[in-house]
């Protein structure tokens, strides 16, 4: 007798023997887009602190001239390692969360993995827009509070002319400042809600398909 | 819309879902890889479900879905099979009402079997799936003359594993 032949006469009969998954089972593989989506949260949040790393580094150095002659080299100093720590430990977090979610085989779970997951991002989220806010307004007051010094500065280093009315001069410094903080923090939250908005929303989606699942 | 649509399909694929662990382990050795491939056709099929229209049979696409995947992934690791593992997913037996020797020789025919090439793997499958020729060369885009000849060397090449 064909050797295949015998295989085949004993195929069917050895069903039973497979494994046998349920509908619920079956349907939280197509809900494990979660765990790609977490991935793309880490690998996102990873490009965005290359990018402020290499965009701290290829600024030229008259950027930051003038704050180091104010005398807040130490303080900006500090400032930006206090940033890097923070944002490492979010990126730590979002790694678990993702080797949490893709590991999870219970839907109660995973569910809250993507509660918590949702949770550290907008926490990430407020955290860089607050901060950047923070931080500009932090230096404003510092200007104005210090603005003979300011102006001395600029008449000195940076071609303001002294016969220029100094209050003229400040009026006009601190709207460019103003204008300036306002553009780059919309842009911040604009970033934000576009690209993390996205993933959480999914994220959302997905969690709410878990809760029909488990009620 | 998509709702429906999600809950027909799984609805589906639990039904016929022994065609995808019969699948998976003809073409893994353990119990995560199997997980992992089933893991993977499920995405596999769902992302191609739109495009099932259901002029032929859930089953029928599902093999051609199912076995592309199996094949493109087995490529993409290029997992080389060990003999030595086969123990674990040997065919088992539950009733003893097969004697010894039998089974002896299924579980080697098994293993000769997982030791071909991923085509040669797909296309006993649906062999033993009692696929006719025409059936099979679909499934697989092949031509019904082709799947007979491969067949046959199929048979040869698992003559010679079994008898070296």
């Amino acid at each position: 007798m064909d050797e295949l032949e015998l295989l085949k006469s004993q195929w069917h009969s050895r069903d039973e023997e497979l494994p046998r998954l349920t509908y619920g089972e079956i349907y939280k593989m197509l809900l494990k887009k979660s765990s790609s989506i977490v991935k793309w949260i880490l690998f996102i949040s990873i490009a965005e602190i290359v990018f402020w790393t290499i965009l701290a580094f290829s600024l030229p150095d008259s950027s930051h001239e003038f704050t180091d002659d104010l005398g807040l080299h130490d303080i900006m100093f500090t400032a930006n390692i206090l940033y890097y720590i923070v944002f490492v430990f979010f990126i730590i977090i979002f790694y678990r969360n993702y080797k949490k979610i893709s590991t999870t085989d219970s839907i109660k779970d995973l569910m809250g993995n993507i509660i918590r997951t949702r949770k550290t991002v907008k926490y990430f989220i407020i955290y860089n827009i607050a901060g950047a806010s923070v931080m500009m307004l932090a230096i404003n007051i510092f200007y104005y509070t210090n603005q003979d010094l300011v102006f001395d500065l600029m008449v000195a280093d940076y071609g303001v002319l002294s016969t220029m009315d100094k209050q003229q001069f400040i009026t006009i410094f601190f709207w460019t400042q103003a204008i300036i903080g306002l553009v780059f923090i919309a842009l911040i939250v604009l970033f934000y809600r576009l690209v993390y908005g996205i993933l959480l929303r999914r994220l959302k989606r997905n969690y709410e398909e878990l809760e029909k699942i488990e009620a | 819309m998509e709702k429906h649509l999600e809950h027909k399909f799984v609805k589906e694929l639990e039904d016929n879902q022994n065609i995808v662990h019969k699948i998976c382990r003809l073409y893994t050795n353990d119990q995560d890889s199997h997980n992992d491939l089933f893991q993977e056709i499920t995405i596999q099929l769902w992302k191609a479900y739109p495009k099932f229209r259901g002029d032929s049979k859930f089953s029928t696409w599902m093999y051609r879905v199912a076995l592309n995947t199996a094949i493109t992934l087995y490529r993409k690791s290029k997992r080389s099979i060990k003999t030595q593992d086969f123990e674990g997913v040997s065919f088992k037996i539950a009733s003893e009402e097969y004697d010894n020797t039998e089974e002896k020789q299924l579980s080697l025919m098994y293993s000769a079997v997982k030791e071909l090439n991923d085509i040669d793997k797909a296309l006993v499958f649906l062999y033993l799936e009692d696929k006719n020729y025409k059936e099979i060369s679909e499934t697989l885009g092949i031509s019904e003359v082709n799947a007979r000849v491969k067949m046959n060397r199929i048979k040869d090449k698992i003559r010679k594993i079994l008898n070296p």
